[in-house]
């Protein structure tokens, strides 16, 4: 692996230095080749990976390419977490003055209503896979009758009558959270197809 | 039209450096002695075409680009060198990593850095590596000298992305052990965390003053970067292995096709023997033979293909800093 020269063909002979770039340059040259072959099956590979995956196309919030199933219900949780929060606290203020404070408890919910009504933009603007797609078009149905009947309760003019309607709003309120386990159940199984 | 003016170099000793140096610490540079880089052409065809004069020509030619780019020009009222713009417009994607996480570190977001901070950052810092480390074979293989000063701020780059990238493990990751068990707990992370130990004094000498102070031993100590480099090649194996899995390993999602492009490991191997092969003493070598022949046509063909080869790897690097980078900075980290 030394050098060796050739002084009738009037340049020196393959060095050590010459023999290492040489191989290395045909073992780069090959698996850059092998690269471009493994590169024209990218697509094909795709298609194989998106159905072997969990994936549903064109569902991602994120632009993605595919949507898994854990992504959605990552999704789904993350959107529902801070609206469920909020109408807990809601609650929770309406039950602690529904007795003696009429402009607090109407206050109260009116803040509910608020927050429904953006759940249920919010659920309208989810992207549901076709399969959910009709389950999630009830929950929003029953949270639109919710919200609607909160509304109501909200201009009431005294406690007697504003109590008057708790007992249909716990319906209401038991009827989305029906809905919401559906919903739930559908988001948390695998896609169709997968 | 402002006019251009050539300032006298204060000091060519790194052209001699280059042409002169032994091709590694302990190796043999070509025995005969070139002439000065300065020697003009005409001396050159008065002593005929050997070897010698096309080392000569080949100097002159590839000191014209050092030349130009120490050319002054007006901007502003003021004389910037073009070398000084071309240093920063070639320097100003290094600090982009920490830009990432910018949003994040200002709005405290701990779920985002728990999340992606070890892609952004660590990637980052593995870019930052290899433009460091790409300097030396660009140099060996242009003989242009210009472009040597990003090689440090690459590496103050690089310490500061890894150290960064630590600090924020050590804060936010869920393994257990505490801080030591964040950054030290499994057998790719202690990798990890040896390279910031090497990267700290390494990062800290690399000024004049650190220079002077350790003289002979600068240079050796600086070498530590290759312990770095060997250590990052240890980390990403013990991260994903030699495998790939669909996806599951790198910023390939799955089904996303292309799963070996996206395998860290591979990116690195495929960086690295470009990054190693123009290292070699004999390489270096034959290169220098075959640019005293004036046969660099040769080294161009022969190096093509390796290149080729860098350039793929540090694609699908830049591709995953991209992509992670951009996740973090809308905080919206990807965890794939």
């Amino acid at each position: 692996m030394t050098t060796e020269a050739y002084p009738d063909a009037g340049r020196p002979g393959m060095t050590s230095g010459g023999i290492i770039i040489t191989a290395v340059s045909c073992l780069s040259a090959l698996l850059v080749v092998a690269a471009l072959v493994y590169a024209t099956g990218i697509g094909q590979r795709h298609t194989a990976a998106l159905a072997a995956a969990d994936c549903e196309p064109n569902l991602s919030p994120s632009g993605q390419q595919c949507t898994t199933q854990p992504m959605m219900a990552a999704e789904y949780t993350a959107m529902l977490a801070p609206a469920s929060q909020q109408l807990t606290t809601d609650a929770a203020a309406y039950t602690a003055n529904e007795g003696d404070h009429l402009a607090v408890a109407e206050a109260a919910l009116t803040a509910e209503v608020a927050a429904e009504r953006a759940l249920g933009r919010s659920l309208a603007a989810f992207p549901f896979p076709p399969a959910i797609a009709p389950i999630a078009k009830g929950l929003i149905q029953a949270n639109q009758a919710r919200a609607a009947l909160t509304a109501e309760q909200a201009a009431s003019s005294s406690l007697t009558r504003l109590r008057s309607f708790n007992h249909q709003v716990q319906l209401a309120d038991a009827a989305v959270q029906t809905e919401m386990k559906l919903v739930r159940a559908a988001v948390d199984a695998p896609l169709p197809g997968a | 039209m402002p006019r251009n003016t050539v300032r006298p170099q204060p000091d060519q000793s790194w052209a001699q450096d280059y042409y002169y140096q032994p091709a590694s610490p302990g190796g043999t540079w070509p025995a005969t002695p070139a002439a000065p880089p300065t020697s003009p052409p005409r001396a050159a065809k008065q002593a005929g075409k050997t070897a010698a004069d096309h080392q000569t020509q080949r100097r002159t030619a590839k000191s014209r680009v050092d030349e130009w780019m120490e050319v002054d020009f007006k901007f502003g009222g003021s004389r910037i060198k073009r070398k000084a713009v071309a240093l920063v417009l070639l320097g100003l994607p290094a600090p982009v990593p920490l830009f990432f996480m910018l949003p994040a570190l200002l709005t405290l977001n701990s779920n985002t850095f728990a999340v992606s901070v070890d892609d952004t950052l660590g990637t980052g810092a593995e870019v930052c590596l290899f433009l460091c480390l790409l300097v030396t074979p660009m140099v060996t293989l242009t003989g242009q000298h210009w472009f040597v000063p990003l090689r440090r701020w690459y590496g103050i780059m690089m310490a500061a992305c890894s150290v960064g990238d630590a600090v924020a493990a050590s804060i936010t990751d869920d393994f257990a052990g505490g801080v030591f068990g964040r950054v030290a707990g499994h057998v790719f992370e202690l990798m990890g965390f040896f390279m910031v130990m090497l990267v700290i004094p390494i990062v800290c000498t690399s000024n004049p003053w650190a220079q002077r102070k350790l003289g002979k031993y600068w240079k050796r100590f600086q070498r530590l970067t290759y312990v770095i480099w060997g250590l990052l090649a240890c980390h990403l194996m013990l991260l994903e292995g030699f495998g790939f899995e669909s996806g599951s390993n790198g910023s390939g999602f799955a089904g996303d096709g292309d799963a070996i492009f996206h395998q860290r490991f591979y990116q690195y191997s495929a960086c690295s023997l470009f990054l190693l092969t123009l290292r070699l003493p004999p390489v270096k070598r034959w290169i220098v033979d075959r640019q005293k022949e004036g046969r660099m046509w040769l080294v161009w063909v022969t190096v093509a293909p390796i290149f080729a080869l860098f350039l793929l790897g540090f694609v699908f690097i830049l591709n995953e800093q991209i992509f992670k980078g951009i996740d973090s900075f809308t905080e919206h980290p990807s965890a794939e």
